[in-house]
């Protein structure tokens, strides 16, 4: 109860926060306009095809990820110190309420704040994709042409796998949040920005990181090894980068669902991880 | 009486460098009793806050011991009987008045039907039952602080730390909340009051200790603090060797025009300058002048700033 309630008022609090309605808002508007993007660029919203939707997608999923960036990024970062600097954390923390319970709902609220936000932009990319497609003319068949024409699909009304999208980039982002708000119980917003920031880059570079550290790599042993510690420590949010698998069917993954399943665990893990690190350095923080 | 608080050679010094290591509250010891409503002033800085906050377990002690309710300070069971009220404080300004209330019930862990009456019973007890459904932007800084004395009185707690309760209010929302507290050390409840109101510290506790610099200079009742009193004698006509008479028994002699006006602490002084002066001057008035805390309280930190 003390850590829904806690959660729930983040939630509030964090939808009114300005700057975060505006990523919304500009990330919701450009999803609109892509509708009128086609393969030469030319803003001609009539005459689609599989490669104009395929763009209007890969756009989405981008713009999307970038927005879920930065609102995570911007959130996280105060989600501790602004309790401090508004002194509300006081009157929390002189009630019966255990510091965990504090840093538990802190980061859920965070998470329903992050899902709520990507489920609304979520829906608005989908829908989009439905209207390009509804739009869209049908290439003929290669039953039809006698051909088989490469790139262009058969374009169905509603693509399951853009969920999948959405869900990956909510999944990427509650790992991110989890890091920020890790760092946020000792750090200060500002040096928090730039830590999460480089930490999530180094985390998308996770491929480079791995080839760096192999042992085909021709570095010397004592920058594989940092490499690998950094590779080891640093989430891997590639994983969570399914775009292209997405959007071109011949990298289809096997078992979409399965997939899934296996960063949802990596997701879970490494949040809790992180949660943990968080209550056990906010035990002995003095507020 | 039992110990509501138990402060033992209390030390907090914050980190920083060497240089920087100056200890804001420096081996402190007191007790608060059960039922007392205690006044702890000092200037700004002198460690007031740091020692509330380290009471209810929001900063931990260099060295030393401090407990509340009889167990150490931050026991999350201690809570339960505690409550706090900041300096300014600040809730989340999305909320209503009644959600506020309800949201700092739930951190008891209240039932809904609990927290509907208890929301309604404080809002109305602290003035805001019609102001409830506002937002707190909507709200002026008294109105906070009411919203910020119904969240401490949400557990019925057996004591209150309040820090600047009264700063910043109007005099109709001081004159409520100065009698808020009167009343919270009649139903038998402890109260640790920090405040630079010292009339209101006068008016409403039974204890006052004064901090300065992190160490405490004084402690006491307000009875054994403010007894010793001086009394003003004033004469009129007096002989020009009358202030050398009277001076060895006197704190201060000052001559205004025809007056003479001789300052005394102790009553026997008071007899031996009225002997001093028979024959020679008439007497004027004999008036003694009980000192105010805000009097001790200047007195003692300008001697211990020298």
């Amino acid at each position: 109860m003390i850590i829904w309630s806690i959660a729930k008022t983040t939630v509030g609090d964090a939808l009114r926060k300005k700057v975060l309605q505006i990523f919304l808002v500009v990330a919701i508007g450009l999803i609109i306009i892509s509708l009128s993007f086609s393969q030469t660029l030319s803003f001609s919203s009539r005459a689609g095809s599989s490669t104009d939707i395929m763009l209007v997608k890969s756009f989405g999923l981008g713009l999307m990820a970038v927005a879920a960036w930065l609102i995570s990024l911007v959130m996280g970062v105060s989600l501790i110190p602004q309790e401090i600097e508004r002194r509300t954390i006081y009157t929390i923390l002189a009630k019966p309420v255990k510091r965990y319970e504090f840093i538990v709902g802190k980061y859920l609220g965070a998470v329903l704040t992050l899902a709520i936000n990507v489920a609304i932009m979520g829906i608005v990319f989908i829908a989009v994709c439905v209207f390009k497609a509804m739009g869209a003319e049908q290439p003929p068949t290669p039953e039809e042409s006698g051909l088989a024409i490469v790139g262009m699909q058969q374009v169905g009304l509603f693509d399951w796998n853009m969920v999948w999208g959405v869900i990956m980039i909510f999944l990427q982002f509650t790992v991110l949040t989890s890091v920020i708000l890790f760092f946020s119980v000792f750090l200060t917003p500002t040096v928090n920005f730039f830590m999460g920031l480089g930490i999530y880059i180094v985390g998308v570079m996770a491929p480079l990181t791995e080839t760096l550290s192999s042992k085909e790599s021709q570095l010397h042993p004592v920058l594989k090894a940092f490499y690998r510690v950094i590779h080891t420590i640093v989430p891997n949010f590639d994983k969570f980068n399914v775009t292209n698998t997405l959007l071109h069917p011949e990298t289809h993954i096997e078992s979409m669902a399965r997939y899934t399943g296996i960063v949802t665990l990596y997701a879970l893990f490494y949040s809790l991880l992180m949660m943990l690190l968080a209550i056990i350095v906010f035990r002995k923080k003095e507020v | 009486m039992a110990e509501a608080i138990a402060v033992k050679n209390l030390t907090k010094v914050y980190g920083g460098t060497l240089k920087d290591r100056v200890p804001a509250v420096d081996n402190i010891s007191f007790t608060v009793s059960e039922g007392e409503i205690f006044g702890f002033i000092g200037p700004n800085g002198a460690g007031k806050t740091t020692t509330i906050k380290i009471l209810l377990g929001l900063l931990f002690p260099t060295s030393g011991e401090a407990q509340v309710l009889g167990m150490p300070a931050g026991d999350i069971e201690t809570k339960r009987r505690i409550s706090y009220l900041p300096e300014s404080p600040y809730f989340y300004e999305h909320m209503t008045g009644a959600e506020v209330i309800d949201f700092y019930c739930r951190l008891f862990r209240m039932g809904a039907a609990e927290r509907k009456k208890k929301t309604e019973e404080l809002l109305e007890r602290v003035g805001l039952a019609e102001d409830g459904h506002r937002t707190l932007r909507q709200y002026s800084k008294g109105m906070l602080q009411r919203i910020g004395i119904a969240q401490a009185l949400i557990n019925d707690p057996d004591l209150l730390f309040l820090d600047e309760p009264t700063s910043g209010l109007d005099p109709i929302a001081h004159k409520d909340i100065t009698e808020l507290i009167a009343s919270l050390g009649k139903q038998g409840k402890t109260v640790f009051l920090s405040s630079h109101q010292l009339g209101d510290v006068e008016t409403v506790c039974d204890r006052v200790a004064i901090i300065h610099r992190g160490k405490i200079v004084k402690i006491g009742t307000l009875e054994d603090l403010l007894r010793a009193g001086r009394t003003v004698i004033t004469f009129a006509k007096a002989g020009s060797d009358l202030v050398e008479e009277v001076k060895p028994h006197a704190e201060r002699v000052s001559a205004d025009g025809e007056l003479v006006r001789v300052y005394v602490e102790s009553e026997e002084d008071v007899h031996s300058v009225l002997d001093a002066a028979r024959g020679k001057a008439t007497l004027v008035s004999v008036l003694p002048q009980r000192q105010t805390l805000e009097d001790l309280f200047v007195e003692i930190v300008r001697e211990v700033r020298k």
